[in-house]
């Protein structure tokens, strides 16, 4: 019985011993995580020459992969032409949205990983800057002509506290695009241009009525497809709504009821109980946001709450899928707004921009490197493969732009000046989780009563974030 | 008598055993701590070490992003009142329970069994070919698995065709049901291996015997082949717990943690709260749960297992 007990003993011994070594460890290295971050920024050099460190998505951000690398790889070239005794190593971030967050948080965290430039999506921006990864980019933007042709709404997306931290590199517009044919076959007259969204419920019935195997409305709901999916849906009818408030900033607080999220729920009540919308297995698809393009093209709907990159897809270079015959086929309308109310259109807005690190030790170097990608020839080729609208109000009309893909360029050109950006402050994920959530019961519940949809919002909003954090408008 | 040692006075005169140590009892020898170290070294490194640093972050304020993301500190139960208060945990709690009993203990461990017992006296070829096919799907990549389930599940797919009409989406009416039997489609198979190699070590006379009592199938069943794959059940039981408790790839996959919150098990919700709403520390204290949890059911098993000794 001893022996028995003084094993025992033993091995409860060492068995704390392992946990308290391993709390050791943990300890140590928590502090050494945060020491790191704060070091002094590391110059990193390959070959005699300065290395700048350069991290994109690879996979998500350009229409193609393929496209993504040539990019890059052309204004890299054409960065160490003028530059010799420097060279470009990238950091390609595979995977999605969620995927290229959560590696550049981790890259940021170690000077010596942190990346000198970065491609970065607007909605997070606000986190971003709150961690002390962004550097400053007042000093350099004197010396860019471009910077001053970017709409107020472009800048606003990377300006917090009077300093801006990332210019624009491309920019997504929304709007609506009908089917021609099928229009004509219910007897609604193009082109066609809804004032209100009683015009687009009324087309949206007389599509089910003359063609009841088509879809009547493309407007995704639910939280498969994250809440990037709100910027490309729900979010525009927001925008279009009488009260589009988002996040309070005079009381800091998330707006989770009022009478524009009212009316934005109860336009998707109109459409799941009118039978109006997308099969729910289309709307709750993880990969809708990607796959709309394709399935636009396979002529399944007859009215689509749709972005421009789009009709980038359709083209040959992008071929994703082939659409050639696509401008005869589609017609464009302007996103309007409830009542039709000013502005008269309304759309979401969301890009991707290029910051540079704090702690990066070539922050002039990797500045120049940011010019030669705003170069004119550049930042259209990128919005034009990337799927976005150039930032500069003066490349909206310029040729190499409205040509790549007509008539659809120019069309959501013209919505630039009236979109507006969703708050990008970090909880925003979790506002756009609760509007997901309130937007999917909706579409697999036609019978949800819009106050039944609040509830939903909420509840898991407040929840989430604190009822001292949330708050209704009336 | 002293501790350890066997005095002679009990012993018969014609069994002398020399007094020392006991021969029957477990001995620690100090020399195999250094054989023990480079193991323990991994152990704490790669396992404990992690899992500490795990718990460590679950009780701070780090953030992916934000204000806290470098400069964090210790807040004391500050998540953990939260976590307790958290109806999305409590449902999580509840869905991981579902899905790992419903589609891990019962769904894989007995479907496993079955198919063993059935290809046991089935046909040579149908053995082969079955088998295959079971362990073919236990091989596919849980990527794989998803979609195959979540295309076979919605609108237009095999199951929706074949037991409703091809518009219904069972995948968003049950999705409980249909990302737990994804993950039994994907686990039975490995529990068939592992029944199918006892089935074989059970005495044939032990069956032919009881035969020849005029016991019938069901009566052997129960009376002989359940009890004598007993230590496989359990084996079974607590690799499909764990394999089941880990799972993410499948459900995230087909579902993401939707429609809403109906299938947001403890992996998802863990993955949800630290990478997409950057609450890291929210994220790994849910991660820390996971694992006393995962502990709790091994330790049970062990004990379990024990006993039956």
């Amino acid at each position: 019985m001893g022996t028995l007990l003084r094993g025992r003993r033993l091995r409860i011994s060492i068995a704390a011993a392992a946990l308290t070594a391993a709390a050791a460890i943990a300890a140590l290295g928590g502090g050494a995580l945060t020491a790191a971050s704060a070091k002094a920024p590391v110059a990193r050099t390959a070959a005699g020459k300065t290395v700048l460190h350069v991290a994109y998505g690879s996979t998500f951000v350009f229409l193609t992969p393929a496209l993504a690398v040539k990019w890059w790889g052309t204004v890299a070239k054409e960065f160490e032409a003028t530059h010799p005794n420097v060279t470009v190593q990238f950091e390609p971030i595979p995977g999605g949205y969620t995927d290229i967050v959560t590696k550049l948080s981790l890259l940021y965290r170690q000077s010596s990983t942190a990346p000198d430039v970065a491609e970065l999506p607007a909605g997070q921006m606000g986190g971003w800057v709150s961690s002390g990864y962004l550097a400053p980019l007042d000093k350099f933007l004197p010396t860019a002509p471009w910077w001053k042709q970017f709409p107020q709404s472009v800048k606003a997306e990377t300006t917090f506290n009077g300093h801006v931290y990332a210019v624009d590199h491309g920019e997504n517009t929304n709007a609506l695009f009908y089917n021609i044919p099928m229009f004509k076959k219910a007897g609604i007259p193009v082109p066609w241009h809804p004032k209100t969204w009683a015009d687009m419920i009324s087309a949206a019935q007389k599509i089910h009525k003359a063609l009841p195997n088509v879809w009547p409305i493309w407007l995704q709901g639910g939280s498969a497809g994250g809440t990037i999916a709100i910027q490309y849906n729900g979010g525009n009818l927001l925008q279009g709504s009488t009260n589009p408030t988002i996040f309070d900033s005079k009381t800091n607080k998330w707006v989770v009821d009022s009478p524009g999220l009212r009316e934005t729920f109860q336009f998707y009540i109109s459409l799941a109980k009118g039978g109006l919308q997308a099969p729910v297995s289309q709307l709750l698809n993880p990969n809708a946001v990607d796959n709309v393009p394709a399935l636009v093209s396979q002529q399944k709907m007859a009215i689509v709450v749709g972005a421009n990159f789009y009709p980038e897809a359709w083209v040959k270079a992008t071929c994703g899928p082939c659409w050639t015959a696509a401008p005869k086929i589609m017609g464009t309308a302007y996103f309007p707004t409830i009542n039709g109310q000013a502005p008269g259109i309304a759309s979401a807005l969301g890009g991707w921009e290029l910051a540079i690190g704090a702690h990066s030790a070539n922050q002039s170097l990797a500045w120049d490197f940011i010019q030669t990608a705003q170069q004119r020839v550049n930042m259209i080729t990128a919005d034009n493969t990337g799927g976005w609208v150039p930032p500069a109000k003066n490349y909206w009309t310029d040729p190499l732009y409205v040509n790549y893909a007509p008539p659809f360029q120019a069309f959501f050109a013209g919505i630039m000046p009236k979109a507006v950006g969703e708050p990008n402050t970090p909880n925003f994920s979790v506002w756009g989780t609760g509007f997901n959530n309130a937007t999917g019961a909706i579409v697999q519940n036609p019978n949800m009563t819009v106050q039944q949809a609040v509830d939903v919002m909420k509840s898991y909003v407040t929840q989430q974030l604190g009822s001292n954090m949330v708050e209704t408008l009336k | 008598m002293t501790e350890g040692t066997v005095t002679g006075s009990l012993v018969s005169p014609g069994l002398a055993i020399p007094a020392g140590r006991r021969q029957d009892r477990v001995r620690f020898q100090r020399s195999s701590i250094p054989l023990l170290l480079p193991a323990t070294i991994l152990l704490v490194v790669l396992f404990l070490g992690p899992v500490a640093y795990s718990f460590y972050y679950g009780f701070t304020n780090l953030e992916l992003i934000g204000p806290t993301a470098t400069h964090y500190q210790f807040t004391g139960l500050t998540n953990f009142n939260q976590m307790v208060s958290d109806p999305i945990f409590g449902q999580s709690l509840y869905l991981t329970a579902f899905f790992v009993v419903g589609s891990g203990v019962i769904g894989a461990t007995g479907i496993g069994l079955m198919l063993a017992i059935a290809m046991q006296s089935s046909l040579a070829v149908v053995r082969i070919l079955i088998g295959a096919l079971v362990v073919v799907c236990f091989m596919l990549p849980p990527i794989t698995v998803a979609m195959v389930w979540y295309a076979a599940s919605t609108a237009g797919g095999t199951l929706t065709t074949l037991f409703g009409s091809p518009s219904s989406d069972f995948l968003h009416s049950f999705p409980m049901v249909l990302v737990g039997a994804a993950n039994t489609w994907s686990l039975a198979g490995l529990a068939m291996l592992l029944f199918a190699a006892a089935l074989r070590n059970i005495p044939r006379e032990v069956v032919e015997s009881a035969e020849l009592e005029s016991a019938t199938a069901v009566q052997r069943f129960f009376r002989i082949t359940l009890p004598l794959l007993k230590p496989t059940i359990l084996t079974t039981v607590l690799l499909m717990t764990l394999l089941s408790l880990a799972n993410f790839t499948i459900v995230y996959i087909m579902t993401a943690g939707g429609p809403g919150t109906e299938t947001m098990i403890l992996p998802v919700y863990s993955y949800q709260q630290a990478f997409q709403f950057n609450h890291l520390a929210y994220g790994a204290l849910i991660g820390d749960a996971m694992v006393l949890l995962a502990t709790v059911v091994s330790f049970f098993y062990v004990r379990v297992s024990r006993a039956r000794v």
